[in-house]
């Protein structure tokens, strides 16, 4: 079978659908973070005192989002439904406004 | 010859970190022509790369916590201070996007892809994002080791007068 001739399949996998909004959600409250953390120096204090360094603190409180909104995703199959091409899309889009949205923070705030 | 654990620590983030991008590129061009005779080696790439970017993830945050500070000091007494004021800054949470993404990947190639359109886009669009934004890390980790050298040689040459 070849991609040209084979059929199309209008559904991603549960786990696919799942992990892939969870990481568009992840990737814009990773920006809003940063944005809250360089904004209002207490939530920066808040993180030191759980790990020591903020920035662990942040990457944990990304990687358990993720993961957790990933599991939570697929077992209740709530992102299977969306559209596999708007699924791609958000998460290029996310990736895009958190990227841009943290490069002119840094750059203008 | 004397090498730091530093060193090596900083080299290795760096080189993981470009490993990971190769394989994500690997993914890519694999993805581009998906059939069912290279789906392992689709998948064991994705593997690569996010096993790999792990790896960048742990070597630079340890570098970050225990090492920077020195150098985030020389870098903002310098003449180069958006080298940790805009770059520094961007680059330690972009990284993050491009670890999940990373995490995302072998995830997303457990789809038939040589059967399913829709799910080798996606496979695409990953592997393109972490190649792009994984490159702009490495760039701005440049820029900012170059922020430190600046600092040491300009304010080496004042000593100097």
């Amino acid at each position: 079978m070849n991609s040209a001739t084979a059929p199309e399949s209008p559904k991603l996998k549960a786990a696919t659908s799942g992990f892939v909004l969870a990481a568009a959600i992840a990737a814009l409250f990773n920006t809003a973070l940063a944005w809250a953390r360089d904004a209002y120096a207490p939530l920066n204090g808040i993180m030191k005192s759980l790990t020591g360094n903020p920035w662990i603190a942040h990457c944990l409180a990304d990687v358990v989002l993720f993961a957790g909104l990933g599991f939570l995703f697929t077992k209740t199959r709530a992102a299977e439904k969306i559209d596999p091409s708007w699924l791609t899309g958000a998460l290029i889009g996310a990736v895009a406004i958190a990227a841009l949205g943290l490069a002119l923070w840094f750059a203008f705030v | 010859m004397n090498i730091s654990a530093s060193d090596v620590i900083l080299l290795a983030h760096a080189g993981f970190g470009v490993t990971g991008c190769l394989a994500a590129l690997w993914v890519f061009i694999e993805a581009l022509s998906a059939q069912p005779g290279n789906a392992a080696r689709i998948r064991a790439a994705a593997l690569v790369t996010a096993l790999s970017m792990a790896a960048a993830w742990i070597c630079g945050g340890y570098w970050y916590v225990h090492f920077y500070p020195a150098e985030k000091a020389l870098i903002l007494g310098g003449p180069w201070p958006f080298a940790h004021n805009l770059v520094m800054e961007t680059k330690e949470h972009l990284f993050l996007i491009t670890g999940m993404l990373a995490f995302l990947l072998p995830v997303a190639t457990r789809e038939e892809l040589f059967s399913h359109a829709a799910a080798r886009k996606l496979v695409l669009s990953v592997a393109a994002l972490i190649v792009i934004t994984g490159l702009t890390v490495e760039g701005a980790g440049a820029v900012i080791e170059h922020g430190a050298k600046v600092a040491l040689l300009r304010g080496g040459a004042k000593g100097d007068r």
